[in-house]
């Protein structure tokens, strides 16, 4: 490829204009500074190499918490047509369906912060985090992990897990159609099936935030929220069981590239015809990850409904714990658009870009409908995540936003600069107590590790892709 | 060590140098190892055998460290030494020498990825620079 052109378009978006082989331009979602931040970064290439793949509909796109991936960049949004385009499994990643959820509180501050140590000693005991964490408690049978990995939420409602009312704050409300255990492997069941119900390591965790300031209170009344409120998030994906499957099929897909006449500018791209044998398997096994995924975030969910019971001596209903949204960043969908006038089904890849349908569409609940459906963006560990809501520009990226902040710094970057710091005393300084599993997650999940989330979110508001609706602050947090 | 950590915003790299193909696989081996804090002390000790295929030599790396990966985070194997016995283009058969201990990991790595990966030969010597995905 010739050396890549870059054209600023306004004060949010950048064009990388079409060279060959690209087939098409790509767009990145950046203000001046996320510019700077890019510089020396190598993302730029790699939505230029996804803008190469066959079948690609409109333009390639990054959000503004862009960075550096391996195959597709993070925070990369592409469409491929279903009838002649690809699916990749390294446009959706090896954690399929991470994903992150807000459960709502009727709670104010003041009431849980005089409990918040015995909550999150609780909270941490109660739910298994860390690398491998398995959930014993909570052990399924190889014949029902089949129901978990074809029905996904709805397998928790039928257990009793969830009540049926949060089934509507979830993207399909829990289940991707078309999940096919027959094409997830041995290996794949067998690192997942211990894992349903745990938190994992890495980035994944579970918080307890207070709304700090509401800019947007029509929209932050509609999704029950106000200041002051406790609310939880929690960030997890489908564990090993989406690891393995990504690389079952990175792999298969690898070995047909030639059969089906694609020109790989990256292995990590490696993708199939979405209607090959190949790419239907692909979408079996990846809607099954996708499922067990939504499973998970579902048990974590009832294990933190079951802590507040224990500490606040109250029903959950109560307490009003009922699910605000459940969003998925790591994904491929099937979706409807209308591009220059004519409608097309293509497949969504949205690799660390979260949904963001605008007021309005029909896909959404009638409880979101006039919103526009709630965005989640979490920040790092020591400042605030935002919760946005689709706007009507969200129809140019295919409906995605921006998924978090961004990493600034490598992990072995961000353990050079915590040497000899407490982390944890840190944190306690400003007012939020934190657990980890391991001392050297909380060390790369450093907040000087990440860019400044404000920016990241006034970017892709200044677009009007998603308005702004509350800013939320960190009391306390389990880190994996 | 025979290999560097390279910086990476969202994951892990490693660059490896060795004189040789079978030097390169074991050191690789050895940096995923270290990674995971998988290392077990000279006790109790039986060999395993892997045997892996690729379609060249570049998936060749990926699918063996990706099977002992899954040997390390699913079996519980813990490693005290690597032998590589075999290895062409397309397959290699190695001997793992450690035993099997639930002694938890420091650290996940989903998956070995093949971004940008190649397995050059510069003067004399083999090398090749590796991405995890933590």
């Amino acid at each position: 490829m010739e050396r890549i052109r870059i054209k600023r378009i306004d004060p949010y978006r950048l064009e990388i204009m079409q060279i060959p082989p690209m087939r098409t331009n790509g767009i990145v979602y950046a203000n001046a500074d996320i510019e700077r931040s890019l510089g020396k970064e190598a993302a730029i290439e790699q939505v230029a190499n996804v803008a190469c793949l066959p079948g690609i509909v409109g333009s390639c796109l990054a959000m503004p918490d862009i960075h550096w991936g391996y195959g597709f960049p993070i925070g990369g949004v592409a469409a491929f047509s279903t009838s002649d385009g690809i699916i990749s499994p390294g446009g959706v990643g090896y954690d399929i369906n991470c994903g992150i959820r807000c459960i709502s509180t009727s709670l104010c501050a003041h009431e849980v912060l005089p409990v918040i140590e015995r909550l999150l000693a609780g909270l941490y005991r109660n739910i298994p985090s860390g690398v491998g964490s398995v959930n014993k408690a909570l052990q399924v049978g190889k014949k029902e992990f089949g129901d978990v990995l074809v029905n996904g939420a709805s397998w928790a409602v039928k257990k009793g897990f969830t009540p049926l009312a949060d089934l509507e704050a979830h993207e399909d409300r829990g289940c991707i159609e078309g999940a096919n255990p027959d094409m997830v492997s041995v290996r794949a069941v067998e690192r997942g099936l211990p894992q349903l119900g745990t938190l994992g390591s890495g980035n994944h965790f579970l918080e307890l935030d207070v709304v700090d300031e509401i800019i947007d209170p029509e929209t932050a009344k509609a999704f029950g929220l106000f200041q002051d409120q406790i609310v939880v998030l929690v960030h997890t994906g489908s564990r090993g069981l989406g690891h393995q499957v990504c690389d079952d099929y990175v792999h298969s897909m690898l070995g047909s590239a030639h059969k089906y006449k694609i020109d790989l500018p990256d292995r990590q791209l490696a993708c199939a015809p979405f209607s090959s044998s190949h790419g239907r398997a692909y979408w079996g096994a990846m809607a099954a990850a996708a499922n067990f995924a939504f499973a998970n975030r579902e048990l974590v969910t009832f294990l933190i409904r079951e802590t507040f019971e224990e500490v606040f001596n109250r029903g959950c209903e109560k307490m009003g714990m009922g699910l605000l949204y459940d969003c998925c960043h790591n994904i491929a969908k099937k979706e409807g658009i209308v591009l220059k006038g004519q409608k097309k089904e293509v497949c969504i890849h949205r690799k660390g870009a979260t949904r963001a349908f605008p007021p309005g569409d029909l896909r959404l609940p009638g409880r979101f409908r006039a919103t526009g459906q709630p965005v989640l963006v979490p920040g790092d560990m020591g400042r605030y995540s935002f919760i946005l809501a689709g706007a009507d520009n969200a129809h140019e990226t295919f409906f995605s936003a921006c998924h978090g902040a961004g990493r600034l710094l490598s992990r072995r970057q961000a353990k050079k600069l915590s040497k000899g710091r407490s982390i944890l005393d840190e944190l306690k300084r400003k007012n939020i107590l934190a657990m980890a599993a391991s001392r050297v997650t909380l060390a790369e999940e450093i907040p000087e590790a990440y860019k400044d989330v404000s920016e990241v979110v006034d970017t892709i508001a200044g677009a009007g892709i998603a308005r702004v609706v509350a800013r939320l602050v960190p009391v306390a947090m389990v880190k994996g | 060590m025979p290999y560097r950590f390279i910086d990476h915003p969202a994951d892990i790299g490693i660059h490896i140098v060795s004189k040789d193909r079978r030097g390169l696989f074991e050191e690789a081996a050895y940096a995923i190892i270290d990674i995971l804090g998988a290392k077990c002390p000279d006790k109790d000790l039986q060999n395993q055998n892997i045997t892996v295929e690729g379609l060249d030599l570049a998936d060749t790396m990926v699918r063996w460290l990706q099977e002992l990966l899954y040997h390390i985070e699913v079996k519980d194997l813990r490693v005290f030494s690597i032998k590589i016995d075999r290895i062409q283009e397309t397959g290699l058969n190695a001997w793992v020498t450690g035993n099997h201990s639930s002694t938890g990991l420091e650290k996940e790595i989903k998956a070995v990825t093949y971004h940008n990966l190649e397995i050059l030969e510069v003067d004399n010597h083999f090398e090749t620079t590796i991405i995890f995905d933590t």
